[in-house]
């Protein structure tokens, strides 16, 4: 038998989301043969949670589920010993999620000093400053499969991956959600009479969406293999940023007729000039339905 | 004796007592709740959308569907389209299916000595994921349904791939689970017939049957459901009488002293919520089968949750026939969010049981918020002269490896559990 790569995922303040997630990389099977769990919060380990907890079981990859606070638990045992266990033990660390990256949703439990690994939103934290060189943020609520299992295997051939500032491989979060969107004629043209229900229209001007300032490869890899939120005329809710989850999630706040927050990069003289320009041709396609009656 | 019971969505534990060498009770304790409803606190109704899937990641859907019907129910005559409603049905359809298999593949076959086949449980799962992600984007964590509708439209070309991915899982029950026509499947009514076939099913009900499993699991034979839609009917069965006139009023929750979840009665008692209670409700000729030979014991838990995935894929194909897509997907709200006032509530039949939520807006901000899970209903910690259903269930088991697979029949979602 071939030395597989020994995985220990770790579950902390969690809905088990990127679990799932996983689960619906296509080629399971192929993955499943080189790498193995040594815990799993579904798939069935050689040891149980209570063997991790208690000695040092032989791991090459730790990733991280979930919010973390030193009042949480697993197998009594505090989450932040288990994680201090294994980080000296591994080759890398997987911050999983924007919960354990940023703290995410759960960061809000109500738990002392809930986090991510290394962030608290945007900020900085030393908690675990000795394994920042170790770790590798993957956000998103939830991870998408691909992400993950491309970056297990990116560690397993010791790929030296670019990474941004927050530690996330720019592989996949140097694009921005907004890109591959089925939307953007609509985005690029200012046409902003987006209502839902219908295949027409982008979100980004009255409803919310983020995607122009999100970080992540939804619109480029599709989620399922078939869609994405955007395409499907679901605003981008941000759920890869250091922000999320943000208020009125569904509004898009305006200052003055110009939404509060830009296309990334794009300043707002240079906003203004562009909508200036676009507001000035009308686009007989794009104010039309796609399947005309 | 303390036993952690892991790989449930989390983990709980089980606190056992013995007497005389049998079961006499046990204690249930989840540990880590992440407060969700204060988590909603302040927050503008429609973000409860997005928050709430992240309950949990394998029911997380039902959370959404529940959540934009707590919200539509604050408002007086809003409007939705059958195209809308069919489209929510048919998505929550889809998690239903997708749990199910996770369950009887990675949990329930291990259990009774089978090898874990995560490809069995993953290739249908991801089929059912993929469908729910052509109406909603993706899954897990879609928010695609919100109040007056659904985000999306829908093409015919889009009905097409979603058909071929039931048929494609239609396909897989047929080689995999049962090996029969689902058509014949669905028309048995005698369990005898189903353990005379091959297949994933057949082989672990013959297994229960011959590892003397046949007395296990049983409990108070009181179900409960309180989701309609338009395969299910709300009732509840009390020793197979079925009465349809049940309301939320008499739902009731207590604070737990040993546990971070709360216990949930109905007038009281506590009832069995799930595939099993909803197939005693709707009278599933096979299931009502099993159950009048075994009572609600975990042969008849296990046969009502893989029936229940034929009865889904065949009901999902017929509700895509209905779908006029000439409808609109949304219609917007006469009266803007920002100025509602009001409660509402909603019960949806989640893949565990029937899920509960409760709002209260404050000029479209959440006041309060309350969710009730499937989980709750089966887990309750009751006391020893009240036992709560799973409690009841393994009670009198000689062995915990044993009540550990009653337990475990409940499909328990710790996470769905605390919240």
């Amino acid at each position: 038998m071939k030395n597989k790569v020994r995985v220990l995922w770790l579950s902390s303040i969690a809905c088990n989301g990127n679990t799932h997630s996983f689960l619906n990389y296509p080629y399971l099977e192929q993955f499943l043969n080189d790498f193995e769990f040594i815990h799993h919060p579904v798939i069935d380990s050689e040891y149980t949670l209570k063997d991790i907890v208690s000695t040092n079981i032989a791991c090459d990859i730790l990733i991280i589920e979930g919010s973390i606070s030193d009042e949480i638990k697993r197998a009594d045992v505090k989450v932040v010993d288990t994680i201090k266990r294994y980080s000296k033990i591994v080759k890398k660390i997987v911050t999983l999620g924007t919960c354990a990256t940023f703290g995410g949703i759960f960061r809000e439990s109500g738990y002392k000093d809930t986090t991510g690994l290394h962030f608290v939103k945007e900020e900085k934290i030393d908690k675990f400053k000795n394994l920042v060189d170790k770790t590798i943020s993957l956000s998103g609520c939830p991870v998408h499969p691909e992400v993950l299992v491309n970056t297990l295997y990116a560690i397993k051939k010791s790929v030296d991956l670019q990474l941004d500032d927050f530690l996330r491989p720019k592989d996949y979060f140097a694009y921005t959600v907004h890109n591959g969107c089925t939307r953007n004629e609509y985005f690029e043209y200012k046409v902003d009479k987006h209502q839902f229900g219908e295949l027409e229209g982008c979100m980004f001007y009255d409803h919310g969406c983020q995607a122009p300032f999100t970080h992540g490869s939804c619109n480029k890899i599709l989620w399922n293999e078939v869609n994405s939120k955007t395409r499907a005329g679901l605003p981008c809710m941000g759920c890869t940023e250091p922000s999320f989850p943000k208020n009125n999630l569904y509004g898009t706040k305006k200052n003055m007729g110009i939404p509060q927050e830009l296309p990334l990069g794009v300043g707002k003289r240079t906003y203004l000039t562009l909508a200036g320009i676009t507001k000035a041709f009308k686009i007989d396609r794009l104010e039309k339905k796609l399947f005309d009656d | 004796m303390i036993e952690l019971i892991e790989k449930i969505e989390g983990e709980a534990k089980l606190d056992f007592s013995f007497k005389d060498g049998k079961i006499d009770f046990v204690d249930i304790e989840f540990m880590t709740a992440r407060n969700i409803e204060k988590i909603l606190q302040g927050k503008t109704a429609l973000d409860a959308l997005v928050i709430n899937p992240r309950v949990c990641g394998i029911c997380g859907h039902a959370h959404l569907i529940a959540t934009v019907q707590a919200i539509e129910n604050c408002y007086e005559n809003l409007e939705i389209s059958k195209k809308a409603e069919i489209m929510r049905e048919l998505t929550l359809n889809f998690e239903l299916i997708q749990n199910h298999f996770k369950w009887f593949y990675l949990t329930m076959r291990p259990l009774l000595g089978k090898k874990q086949e995560i490809l069995k449980a993953t290739y249908p799962s991801q089929l059912m994921a993929k469908a729910i992600a052509v109406f909603g984007g993706q899954y897990p964590h879609t928010s695609y349904a919100i109040v007056g509708g659904v985000v999306s439209d829908l093409t015919e070309m889009d009905l097409i791939k979603v058909n071929h991915y039931i048929d494609e899982t239609i396909k897989f029950f047929e080689t995999n689970v049962v090996k029969a026509d689902v058509e014949e499947f669905s028309a048995c009514d005698k369990v005898d017939n189903i353990l005379n076939t091959s297949g994933d099913l057949p082989d672990i009900l013959r297994e229960i049957k011959n590892k003397e499993y046949l007395q296990h699991g049983k409990s108070y034979d009181r179900f409960i459901a309180f989701g309609e839609n338009s395969y299910f009917t709300k009732g509840k069965s009390l020793k197979t009488i079925v009465t349809q006139n049940i309301s939320i009023d008499y739902v009731k929750e207590q604070e737990n002293l040993n546990s971070l979840a709360k216990n949930v009665t109905y007038k009281y008692k506590y009832y069995e919520a799930g595939p099993l209670a909803r197939a005693m409700i709707n009278k599933i000729p096979l299931v009502k089968d099993a159950h009048r030979r075994y009572g609600d014991n975990i042969f008849s838990r296990i046969i009502a949750r893989v029936c229940e995935i034929e009865q889904l894929l065949n009901h999902s194909k017929k509700l895509i026939q209905e779908l006029d897509l000439s409808e609109p997907s949304y219609i917007e709200p006469a009266i803007n969010i920002e100025n509602l006032t009001a409660k509402g509530q909603s019960a949806v039949e989640a893949a565990r049981g029937s899920l509960i939520h409760k709002i209260e807006l404050e000029k479209g901000i959440i006041v309060n918020y309350e969710i009730i899970t499937p989980t709750q209903w089966n887990l309750c910690n009751g006391t020893r002269e009240n036992p709560g259903v799973s409690q009841k269930a393994m009670i009198g088991l000689q062995e915990v490896k044993t009540a550990e697979l009653v337990f475990k029949t409940f499909d328990v979602c710790s996470v769905c559990t605390t919240h």
